[in-house]
């Protein structure tokens, strides 16, 4: 878990502490610096990247995603606006949920561009999980395909809030920001998607 | 004001939102049994728990991962480049005759507009249409890297006088 970020500040002659974002530091580095994106870039790599390729379930086009999300955030980085609260818990970041507002958006203009649904490509993304795990893998996959093509046959904001709190492990005040719902409408979503989840594995032989 | 009880989906999802969490921390930190939420119906139950073992995240190859960190370090370095020199002075003229990824790009160019704010993409329909950006109009072939800098040279630190990182 990363660790809170706070800063005495002085407003109106009163000192406090507020809640950091805690990429702040990266940041101005690179908004001094362009060339200093490069650490916010690997650092979310593999996040941007995976959300990617679970919504599009292409190797090909995740890569192509991505390489525009972050093409993006880097020339609109000077826009970026910090709003870590301390209801976004502890490490929160906000530039986190801007760069998957901006991965958000990209991924859903491939989506519509393709103007199909992504089935074959959560099946695909699940056939990832648990790589190690030999004896039980048959199984374990087909299982695995089941559900994230369950997840795949969902409306958009439902699938997309279930790759965010599964995949990414995000809080649902992140999601929230990136959606650009509340978190109890996001809640709502997470549980919808799982019962539909649920039903249709049941549904199934 | 008067307090509004939450209806009955909300405290279903409110008891599945505090599953969750229970679910990704046991799997964080590789406890081998499932967190148990007497409430929960045991159908979410599996389906969350199935989800959560069996989601993984992906990495992108390393041949992929160093050619954008050399893409973005070039739009970088026209960045830092172009407030001294100018956009016309740049190594092959203006944006618009920037190189496109020679690798080539499935997804189409990136228009300038859409950098204004791509997080907030309906910021972007009451900019009025056309735009003309460095004495060229805008064109389709405008590949990502230009657009890029023409997005940072809109937006970047000290025009307008605002701050753009602010405290919380």
């Amino acid at each position: 878990m990363a660790r809170a970020v706070f800063r005495k500040v002085s407003a109106d002659g009163e000192r406090r502490l507020v809640h950091l974002d805690r990429d702040r530091p990266l940041v101005e580095a690179a908004l001094r610096e362009p060339a200093r994106f490069d650490a916010l870039y690997r650092k979310y790599l593999a996040q941007v990247y995976s959300y990617a390729f679970y919504e599009l379930g292409d190797h090909h086009d995740a890569e192509d995603a991505t390489e525009r999300t972050f093409l993006l955030a880097l020339g609109a980085l000077p826009r970026f606006e910090e709003r870590a609260r301390p209801a976004d818990g502890e490490g929160a970041s906000t530039f986190r949920v801007w760069l998957f507002q901006i991965a958000r958006n990209v991924v859903a203009n491939v989506r519509r561009s393709r103007r199909r649904r992504p089935e074959a490509p959560l099946e695909a993304a699940a056939l990832v999980a648990s790589p190690l795990d030999v004896e039980s893998r048959a199984t374990h996959r087909l299982e695995a395909a089941e559900a994230w093509a369950a997840v795949g046959r969902l409306p958009d904001d439902r699938r997309r809030a279930l790759v965010l709190r599964f995949v990414e492990e995000m809080s649902t005040a992140e999601i929230a920001g990136i959606l650009g719902r509340s978190e109890g409408a996001v809640r709502v979503l997470i549980h919808r998607g799982l019962r539909a989840v649920a039903r249709d594995l049941d549904r199934r032989p | 004001m008067t307090f509004q009880p939450p209806e009955t989906g909300e405290i279903d999802a409110l008891v599945t939102d505090g599953y969750l969490d229970s679910l990704l921390a046991a799997r964080e930190r590789r406890a081998l049994d499932s967190p148990s939420v007497v409430e929960l119906d045991p159908d979410v139950r599996l389906a969350a728990a199935r989800l959560a073992e069996t989601a993984a995240r992906v990495h992108p190859s390393f041949r992929f991962e160093e050619r954008l960190a050399v893409r973005l370090a070039d739009a970088a370095r026209r960045m830092t480049l172009a407030p001294a020199v100018g956009l016309e002075d740049l190594p092959g003229g203006s944006i618009s005759t920037i190189e496109p990824d020679p690798a080539g790009s499935a997804l189409g160019p990136v228009g300038p507009l859409d950098l204004l704010d791509p997080a907030r993409p309906e910021e972007i329909a009451g900019i009025p249409r056309p735009l003309i950006i460095g004495g060229t109009l805008a064109s389709a072939a405008l590949s990502i890297a230009g657009a890029a800098l023409v997005a940072w040279r809109l937006n970047r630190p000290g025009r307008g006088g605002t701050e753009r990182v602010r405290l919380a």
